[in-house]
């Protein structure tokens, strides 16, 4: 299955000190992946978190740029179709790169200087906040190299 | 058996506070672990702070 974790779980990955209670991954746009994807949703018993109803993500709601908020039994996870101004997963690939999570599991992650980007951009108090912590942590990188 | 961040954290560090006050020692312990064991601390405080706000929790008076 083709994604790329984004948000601050990848700031996490990537080594910075914060926290966070859902994932957000941006999943590849195309129909076989969107198959792919609907399959591990059903499994997760994923369904939309702010919608007492219970519905389900389908294809046509995935193949879409939208945000899909849904929780799971594991918690919640967002797919996102496209973020930071209608970034699609092919857009963000270069600034992305795998990282292993142990036991043969490797997941494509975005790169720090890419979030701190896009944290910079959206301007959200709660995105500007973290903001030093992820420079901080990217500085300490640079460093260790 | 996985090893949880917790029992690889060494002897505690005292915080290296930088100008915009981020502790750069937790950061250094952070880039020490795999990214596994990053996600699993994360986890682990998550955790520590649902178990903690269930404590809190109102009761009813008897």
């Amino acid at each position: 299955m083709e994604f790329i974790v984004v948000g601050m779980t990848a700031g996490v990955l990537r080594g910075a000190p914060v926290t966070t209670v859902d994932v957000d991954i941006v999943h590849r746009r195309i129909p076989e992946n969107v198959a792919r994807l609907l399959g591990v949703l059903a499994e997760l018993d994923a369904v939309y978190r702010h919608d007492p109803r219970r519905l389900r993500p389908n294809a046509s709601h995935l193949l879409g740029p939208g945000h899909q908020l849904l929780t799971t039994t594991y918690g919640d996870l967002d797919c996102l179709g496209a973020i930071d101004q209608g970034k699609s997963y092919e857009d963000l690939l270069p600034q992305a790169s795998e990282m292993s999570l142990g036991e043969g599991l490797s997941v494509r992650v975005l790169a720090l200087s890419a979030l701190i980007e896009m944290k910079e951009r959206s301007a959200r108090p709660k995105d500007l906040a973290v903001i030093p912590v992820l420079r901080a942590t990217l500085d300490e990188l640079s460093r260790k190299r | 058996m996985k090893v949880r961040p917790h029992e690889v954290d060494g002897p505690a560090v005292d915080p290296d506070i930088d100008e915009n006050g981020v502790d750069r020692a937790q950061i250094r312990g952070m880039l020490q672990l795999t990214p596994e064991e990053r996600l699993l601390r994360v986890e682990e405080f998550i955790d520590s702070m649902i178990a903690i706000r269930k404590l809190n929790e109102e009761r009813p008076v008897r």
